[in-house]
C-alpha cells in the first residue's frame, strides 16, 4: 500500500459529512469508513476527527446520540441534519469544482 | 443550533465539565479499542498493537484538552480557575487578604452609606405624579432684598389666572400652623396645612380614602372640612373608614374629615398632620393686604411639552402687569419658577455632595493602601510569575488572573462595604438633626449599582500596579537575580514612593476640610445668642382661637397663666414671647417711619416680635435704655414698642430713641397708629446663630395678643422637671390646651448647632479614617522600604556608622516624600475648600490657621510612621543583616 497522504486541510469535514451520509456511525466506524473508501490514501488523524465531529454538532450539522453496538458497547452514533446535508452539497460541489479548475491548470503542459 | 443554544451549551460545558467529559472518556476509549481490535486482528502482537492503536490516536491528553477547550467558553473556563486560585491565594496570605478587604469596606462603606443619603435627598424624584412638570414660583424685590421669597395671595391668584403655560397652581400657607385635636382622649397637638382647594390635585395625588378639597373650598363656604394625614388615621383613628364624614374639633372648631392621604404623601413637611383649605373669606379679595401680605408658596403645574423658559416669559408678562396696575405694592415685586424638585432640595446639595467628595477621597485613599499590598505581594510572587512566563504561559493570561484577584478583593470589600453602608445609612437616616427632608435613609437598587460600580472601580485603579509590575517583568532578569534585582526594585520604589505621596495629598486634602468645619463649628459655638439659655424652660403653645375670640379674652388668659406660673416654687420668672429666639421665625416684617421723618425716611424690613413684662428680665437681656413695659402698657392703653439695638444703631443712629414715635407704615396717613418707643433693648438672634440679628420692633403682648405664645420660665432647677407643674397648671386653666412642645433654651441652641455639628462629625470622622489609613499605608512603605535597606544599613553601622545616622536616612526619605504629598495636597485643598464657602460660618475657605495645623498634625504622623521602622531597622544586629541575602 502507498504511504497515506494527510488530509488537505478543510476537507476533512465535508469528507466526514459524506460518510454519514451513508449511514449513522460512531467515531471509529467513520475512520473505517473513509479508509476504506480511499483505498488507504488518505490517513485519518483521530484527534482531528473528533475535533471536527464537535465542531460540526456545534454548528448543527450534524447530531449525536448514544446507541449500543452490535457487540453490546455503547458508542456514540453521529447522523447527518437537514442542515448538515445541504451543507454537504454545497461544499461537495464547491471542492469538486476547485479540485477540476485545479487539474486543468496543472495537467497543462508547455507547449 | 441558534447562536443562544451554542452559547448555553458552552456554558453548561464550563460548569457540568465532569459529566461531559467523562462521557468523551468513554467514547474515546471506545475507539481505542477497536482500533486495538482491528491491529490484533491484522495479526500484530497485544502490545504492539495497542502501541499502534495510541499512535494513530496521537496524544491522548491533548485530544481531551482540545475537547475541553473546544468545548466550554475558554475565558469562563480560565475566569473561573482564576477565581477559585485568587481564593485560594486568600487563604494562603489571609493577614493580607484581611487586611485589604478591611480597608476597602471601609472605603466603599462610607460612600455607600453617603451615596444613598445623596440618592434619597437629591437623585429620589418626588412622590408626585410626572413631578418634572412641577414648577416653584416665588417673589422677589430688591430694595428689600427678597428672593426665593414667599407669594401674596392676590398675586397667586392673578398669576394663576392669567399665565397660560400653567396647567393649575396652588398654593399653601408656607408656616406649619398647629391645631389641637380635642374630644377623643387628651388634647393632641397636630401639625396642619392650609391649603388651596386644588393642592392634591396639582401635585397630583389621590387620597386613599374618600377626597381631597374642591376647588370652591378655597374660599369660606361655610362648612370647614379638613384631610388627614396616614400616620394620623392610624395613629389617632384606628385606620377606621368610619372616620369619613365625621366631625372631629380642632382648636375648638368643628371640622368635618373628608379624606385621608396615603402614607407616601408628606407634604409640605414630613410630619404634616392634617390639611385644611386656607378658606379665604371671598371679601378681601380686591383689598390691599391681600396682595401685600406675603405668606403662600405657589406651586404650579406647567402644561406638557411647554419648557421652564417659556413659561416663565409668560409670567413675566403677567408680572409687568401687575406692577402697572397695582404700583402702591407691586412696582418692584418680580417673581420667577424653579423646578420644585430642585428647590425643595436646594441647601441640603452643597453639605451632601462635599460629604459624598469626602468620603471619594476616602476611598481613593483605601485603594492606594490595598495597591500596596498588592504590591508586596507582587514581589514575592514574582518568581512564581517568572517561572511560568518561562514555560510558556501567556501575558495576557497572567495580567487576566492579577486582573481577577483585584475583583475578587474588590467583591468582597464591596459585599462588606455593602452591609457597613447599610448599617451606617441607618444610623445617619435616625442622626440626622432634620436637614434631609427625608426620615429614613435606605438601601435602594440604584445604591447597589454604585457599590458595584465603584468596587469594580476601585479593583482596576489598585489592581493597575500589579498588572503593569507583570506586564514588564522579563522572567529571565527575575530567575537571574533571585527576584530582587535592582531593576525591578528601583521600579519598585518608584511605585510605592508614589503611593505614599498621593496618600498623604489626599489625606490632606480631607483633613483640610475636617479641619475648616471644626473652626466653624467652633466659632459657631461661641456666637453670643444676646441672652442666656441656661435655666430656661421654653414651652409653645396654642389657645383655641374659637373660644378665645377676642383680645380681652386672649390677654386675660395669658396674665391668669403667668400668675399662677409665676406663683410655682422654684420660678424665678416667667414671661411669653410670640417667637424664641434661634428658632428661625421673625414673626412677621413691615416698613416704619420715625415722626418727623422726611417721606423718604422710611425703613423696611423691621421683625416684629411681643412679650409680655418681664421676658427681658426672664431671659438675661439687657435694657439698654428706658424701660421694660410693665402691666401699666395694657390692652387699649398707649400704643409703646421697645426697639432693637440693631434698629436703634441703624436708623437713629445719633439720636435718642426713646420718645420718639413711629408707625409702621412706610408713608403714614391718617388712618396709621403712632406708638412711642420707650426703651431699646439688646440684641438677641432671633434667626439662628449664623444669621446676624435683625432690627426689630417689640410691642407688649396686650396690646399685640396672639393665639400662639412660648412660656419662657427660669428656674433654679433643671428647667425640663419644672414641666409637669406647668402642664397641671395650663390644664386648671384650660384642660384642652396641649403644649406643642416644651423645652430648655438650652436644647434649642443646641439645635440650631445642630446641623453645623453634624456635618462636623460625620467628616471629621472620613477625616480621621482617612489619616488612619494614609498613616498605615505610609508606615507599610516605610517598613518596606527600611528593610529593603537592612543590609546597606548593616554595612554602615559595621563600618562604624551611628544608629541614629542610619535612622536619619530613612527618615529624610519618608519626609521628602511627606513634603511632596503635602505640596500636592496643598494645592489641592486650596483649589477645592472654596466649594465649601456656604458650609462656613466665620471662616474663610483659606483659614490660616486650618491650613497650618492640620499639615503639621499630618507631618507628626507621617513622622511617626516613618520613624518607627527606621528605628527597628537600625537596631537589628549588623552581622545578621549582613547575612541576609
Amino acid at each position: 500500500m502507498p504511504q497515506p497522504s494527510p488530509l488537505l486541510k478543510g476537507t476533512l469535514d465535508v469528507l466526514v459529512l459524506k460518510a454519514l451520509s451513508w449511514n449513522a456511525m460512531h467515531g471509529f466506524e467513520i475512520t473505517v469508513w473513509l479508509e476504506d473508501h480511499s483505498a488507504g490514501h488518505l490517513a485519518v488523524d483521530d484527534g482531528a476527527l473528533y475535533q471536527a465531529l464537535h465542531r460540526m454538532e456545534e454548528r448543527g450539522l450534524i447530531s449525536a446520540e448514544w446507541g449500543i453496538t452490535e457487540n453490546n458497547r455503547r458508542a456514540r452514533y453521529y447522523r447527518l441534519t437537514a442542515a448538515g446535508r445541504s451543507h454537504l452539497r454545497a461544499e461537495s460541489a464547491s471542492l469538486v469544482r476547485y479540485a477540476r479548475t485545479v487539474m486543468a491548470i496543472l495537467a497543462e503542459r508547455r507547449a | 443550533m441558534s447562536r443562544l443554544r451554542i452559547v448555553l451549551a458552552r456554558f453548561r460545558g464550563v460548569f457540568g465539565k465532569n459529566r461531559a467529559e467523562r462521557e468523551f472518556e468513554v467514547e474515546i476509549r471506545f475507539h481505542l479499542e477497536r482500533e486495538i481490535e482491528k491491529n490484533l486482528a491484522l495479526g500484530m502482537p497485544p502490545v504492539e498493537a495497542r502501541r499502534q492503536a495510541r499512535v494513530s490516536f496521537g496524544a491522548l491528553e491533548a485530544i481531551k484538552e482540545e475537547h475541553r477547550d473546544g468545548r466550554g467558553l475558554r475565558w469562563l473556563d480560565e475566569f473561573v480557575a482564576d477565581v477559585r486560585h485568587a481564593f485560594r491565594g486568600l487563604r494562603h496570605r489571609p493577614v493580607l487578604g484581611a487586611a485589604a478587604i478591611v480597608t476597602l469596606a471601609i472605603g466603599i462603606g462610607a460612600n455607600t452609606a453617603i451615596y444613598s443619603a445623596v440618592s434619597a435627598v437629591i437623585l429620589r424624584p418626588l412622590p408626585f405624579t410626572d413631578p418634572g412638570r412641577l414648577v416653584m414660583l416665588w417673589e422677589e424685590n430688591p430694595e428689600k432684598g427678597w428672593h426665593l421669597n414667599v407669594v401674596a395671595p392676590a398675586n397667586y391668584l392673578d398669576w394663576k389666572a392669567e399665565t397660560p403655560a400653567f396647567k393649575d397652581a396652588a398654593a399653601y400657607f408656607a408656616y406649619p400652623n398647629t391645631l389641637t385635636l380635642t374630644g377623643s382622649g387628651d388634647p393632641r397637638v397636630l401639625s396642619s396645612y392650609s391649603v388651596t382647594g386644588n393642592f392634591f390635585s396639582v401635585l397630583g395625588v389621590r387620597p386613599e380614602r374618600g377626597r381631597g378639597f374642591a376647588d370652591n373650598e378655597t374660599w369660606r363656604t361655610g362648612s370647614r372640612v379638613a384631610v388627614i394625614s396616614h400616620r394620623l388615621w392610624q395613629a389617632q383613628f384606628g385606620g377606621s373608614d368610619a372616620i369619613i364624614g365625621k366631625t372631629v374639633q380642632l382648636d375648638a372648631s368643628s371640622y368635618q374629615v373628608v379624606g385621608v392621604m396615603p402614607a407616601s404623601f408628606r407634604f409640605p413637611a414630613t410630619d404634616a398632620d392634617v390639611w385644611t383649605p386656607l378658606a379665604w373669606d371671598p371679601a378681601v379679595r380686591a383689598q390691599v393686604f391681600f396682595r401685600r401680605a406675603h405668606y403662600l408658596r405657589a406651586i404650579a403645574r406647567l402644561k406638557p411639552g411647554i419648557p421652564l423658559a417659556e413659561a416663565n416669559a409668560e409670567l413675566q408678562v403677567v408680572v409687568k402687569r401687575l406692577q402697572r396696575d397695582f404700583p402702591a405694592t407691586n412696582r418692584v415685586m418680580g417673581a420667577g419658577m424653579t423646578p420644585l424638585q430642585a428647590f425643595l432640595v436646594g441647601d441640603t446639595r452643597t453639605p451632601l455632595l462635599v460629604l459624598l467628595a469626602g468620603v471619594g477621597l476616602l476611598l481613593l485613599i483605601a485603594c492606594a493602601n490595598v495597591g500596596n499590598l498588592l504590591l508586596i505581594q507582587s514581589t514575592e510572587r514574582g518568581r512564581e510569575a517568572a517561572l511560568r512566563l518561562a514555560l510558556g504561559a501567556r501575558r495576557g493570561r497572567l495580567i487576566r488572573q492579577t486582573l481577577t484577584e483585584s475583583l475578587v478583593l474588590s467583591a468582597c470589600g464591596g459585599m462588606a462595604g455593602l452591609a457597613l453602608g447599610w448599617w451606617g445609612a441607618g444610623v445617619l437616616g435616625a442622626m440626622q438633626p432634620g436637614i434631609l427632608p427625608v426620615d429614613h435613609i435606605g438601601i435602594s437598587w440604584d445604591v447597589v449599582g454604585y457599590v458595584v460600580a465603584i468596587a469594580t472601580a476601585s479593583a482596576m485603579l489598585f489592581g493597575i500596579a500589579p498588572m503593569l509590575w507583570i506586564g514588564q517583568r522579563e522572567p529571565g532578569d527575575v530567575l537571574k537575580d533571585g527576584g530582587r534585582g535592582s531593576g525591578a526594585s528601583r521600579r519598585m520604589r518608584a511605585w510605592r514612593r508614589g503611593l505614599v505621596v498621593s496618600e498623604i495629598a489626599l489625606a490632606l486634602v480631607l483633613t483640610v476640610g475636617a479641619g475648616l468645619l471644626v473652626r466653624s463649628f467652633q466659632r459657631l459655638q461661641a456666637v453670643n445668642p444676646g441672652f442666656e439659655p441656661n435655666g430656661v424652660l421654653a414651652v409653645s403653645m396654642n389657645i383655641p382661637g374659637a373660644r378665645y375670640d377676642s383680645a380681652a379674652k386672649i390677654t386675660g388668659f395669658y396674665a391668669e397663666l403667668l400668675q399662677r406660673v409665676r406663683a410655682l416654687p422654684d420660678v424665678r420668672s416667667a414671661a411669653l414671647v410670640s417667637s424664641l429666639p434661634l428658632t428661625g421665625g421673625v414673626g412677621w416684617t413691615s416698613d416704619f417711619t420715625a415722626a418727623g421723618r422726611g417721606p423718604d425716611g422710611y425703613g423696611t424690613e423691621v421683625a416684629h416680635r411681643s412679650v409680655s413684662p418681664d421676658y427681658f428680665r426672664t431671659m438675661r437681656v439687657p435694657v439698654r435704655q428706658g424701660r421694660d413695659f410693665t402691666s401699666a402698657d395694657a390692652l387699649g392703653g398707649a400704643q409703646v414698642v421697645l426697639i432693637n439695638e440693631a434698629l436703634a444703631r441703624s436708623y437713629f443712629r445719633g439720636q435718642n430713641p426713646v420718645g420718639q414715635r413711629i408707625t409702621f407704615d412706610r408713608v403714614p396717613d391718617s388712618s396709621s397708629t403712632w406708638r412711642t418707643i420707650i426703651g431699646v433693648v439688646a440684641d438677641e438672634r432671633q434667626a439662628a446663630l449664623s444669621t446676624s440679628t435683625q432690627i426689630e420692633m417689640i410691642q407688649p403682648e396686650t396690646q399685640a395678643p396672639s393665639t400662639f405664645t412660648n412660656l419662657v420660665v427660669r428656674t433654679s432647677r433643671d428647667p425640663l422637671s419644672l414641666v409637669p407643674a406647668i402642664r397641671a397648671t395650663v390644664k386648671q386653666l384650660d384642660p384642652t390646651i396641649a403644649f406643642n412642645s416644651a423645652q430648655s433654651m438650652n436644647e434649642v441652641r443646641d439645635q440650631s448647632l445642630a446641623r453645623a455639628r453634624f456635618l462636623m462629625t460625620l467628616l471629621f470622622g472620613f477625616g480621621a479614617a482617612g489619616l488612619l489609613l494614609a498613616s498605615v499605608g505610609v508606615y507599610g512603605v516605610m517598613a518596606h522600604m527600611a528593610a529593603s535597606r537592612t543590609r546597606e544599613m548593616g554595612i554602615r553601622i559595621a563600618l562604624g556608622a551611628r544608629a541614629s545616622n542610619v535612622q536619619w536616612l530613612v527618615i529624610r526619605e519618608g519626609m521628602l516624600l511627606t513634603t511632596g504629598g503635602l505640596a500636592i495636597g496643598l494645592a489641592l485643598a486650596l483649589a477645592g475648600s472654596r466649594t465649601m464657602t456656604s458650609m462656613l460660618y466665620g471662616v474663610t475657605p483659606t483659614d490660616a490657621a486650618t491650613f497650618v495645623v492640620v499639615p503639621a498634625v499630618l507631618v507628626m504622623t507621617a513622622l511617626t510612621a516613618t520613624w518607627l521602622p527606621a528605628l527597628r531597622a537600625s537596631r537589628a544586629d549588623p552581622m545578621k543583616s549582613l547575612r541576609t541575602e
